[in-house]
């Protein structure tokens, strides 16, 4: 038999599947991320405690009423961009003169020393020992716990910051966001918003300062490990960031 | 005389389009790899407000590790009066029939325990740290967010997120 000539397989019809797969794929997928702010909402506990006594600098107040006006410290103003200027004031006005008493209504920052934190932690030892030879109940250890891994974080932050005392914000300094039940969402996003970019700001700046690197770049690198062992360096530096500069917003239900 | 001359009739030489294919394939990959599938298309109406300029924020990046819930108006306005405030709630789709069933009740709880339950093995993250996405529209109001809220405060669903549109930076 002779030898045939193998046929050569017709290879223009080619594009136009590949068009077919290509519009498929504009079509059915979109270019946008999900972009959205994640909050913890506090747990339920069932026991009513009296609510605690916070001065009136420790709280930045954003209100929001049905008509979508804002008021922050009696300010009222329609022009929702303002609201990071008063936050960044919030935290800025009184970061420089941590340790001092300063006269005026915004929250005073407080000065931990290393001495101070090895105090801490030996004492929760001490008292975990304790508790452990007197068998006490299991929800007491844990919180204890909590506490001394409180201390070990600040203990961290205070060597990655250099000297022997670290800055720290009144613990009781919150943002809370006070709305009403017909404020639109497009109001209480943009609050978050703003709140989300002024805290960005103040962080950036201090890893500016101690680093010259941008908090961003710190978050991007960690954000994008999935091997959280490889950007422990990064990982530090953002939770010294958190304690100096924490972000403790909190969400008031609205009753009308 | 001219040097150049015109030797009878000649036929356009045909475009070779031979790598027409590969170029066209090497789109495809690219929107493949550049783009993410289309979420499913909520039955409310969401037009979402922006977001902000600094990325402060963890995108998540797996959808299916994140329960989605979607706040908006009805697509069918007639029916937009059945629902408080006019807004309806989509729980994978469902528009809940009544306003009754949607808010007085334990929906938005009940929706989230069930996912939760049937969340494969792999993932062992506890209910605390499941985020749940809060989809919401513009004009909705803010008292049906912490209504969301209340529901998976009592279900302990403890992470909360609100979704934003992305505004473009990086």
């Amino acid at each position: 038999m002779a030898k045939r000539e193998i046929p050569e397989i017709n290879a223009g019809s080619m594009a136009d599947i590949a068009f077919l797969l290509l519009i498929f794929f504009l079509v059915t997928t979109t270019m946008d991320k999900d972009q959205a702010y994640i909050r913890s909402i506090p747990k339920k506990i069932e026991v009513n405690t009296p609510p605690v006594d916070v001065e009136k600098r420790n709280i930045l107040a954003i209100k929001a009423n049905s008509q979508n006006q804002l008021m922050v410290r009696g300010v009222i103003f329609n022009d929702p961009d303002k609201i990071s200027d008063f936050v960044l004031d919030f935290y800025e006005t009184n970061a420089n003169s941590a340790g001092q008493f300063v006269d005026n209504d915004f929250p005073l920052y407080s000065i931990v020393t290393a001495s101070q934190i090895k105090e801490n932690i030996d004492n929760i030892l001490d008292e975990i020992d304790a508790m452990e030879a007197a068998g006490s109940p299991e929800e007491m250890i844990t919180f204890k716990y909590n506490q001394l891994a409180e201390w070990e974080k600040k203990d961290r932050a205070l060597k990655l910051y250099g000297g022997n005392q670290l800055p720290e914000i009144h613990f009781q300094a919150n943002i809370r966001i006070e709305v009403m039940q017909a404020t639109t969402y497009d109001i209480f996003a943009k609050i978050q918003t703003e709140i989300q970019e002024a805290v960005y700001e103040v962080r950036d700046k201090e890893a500016q300062r101690l680093w010259n690197t941008s908090y961003g770049v710190l978050k991007r690198k960690e954000a994008n490990e999935a091997d959280k062992s490889k950007v422990k360096d990064e990982l530090a530096k953002i939770e010294l960031l958190e304690i100096i500069y924490p972000a403790r917003i909190i969400e008031v239900t609205p009753k009308n | 005389m001219s040097k150049f001359k015109k030797d009878g009739k000649r036929s356009m030489p045909g475009v070779n389009t031979s790598s027409l294919p590969d170029i066209v394939f090497m789109l495809l990959f690219f929107f493949m790899v550049a783009t993410t599938s289309k979420e499913v298309d909520p039955t409310v109406k969401i037009d979402q407000p922006s977001g902000s300029k600094a990325m402060d924020l963890t995108p998540y990046k797996q959808r299916s590790e994140v329960d989605f819930l979607y706040l908006g108006q009805p697509r069918n306005p007639a029916r937009a009066n059945a629902f408080k405030m006019g807004y309806a709630l989509s729980l994978d789709n469902v528009v809940q029939p009544t306003p009754d069933g949607l808010y007085n009740t334990n929906a938005v709880g009940q929706w989230k325990k069930d996912k939760f339950d049937q969340k494969p093995a792999r993932m062992t993250a506890p209910i605390e740290q499941v985020i749940t996405c809060v989809k919401a529209d513009k004009g909705a109001p803010s008292g049906l967010i912490f209504d969301i809220r209340k529901q998976l405060q009592d279900v302990n669903g403890l992470t909360i997120a609100y979704a934003v549109k992305d505004n473009g930076n990086i």
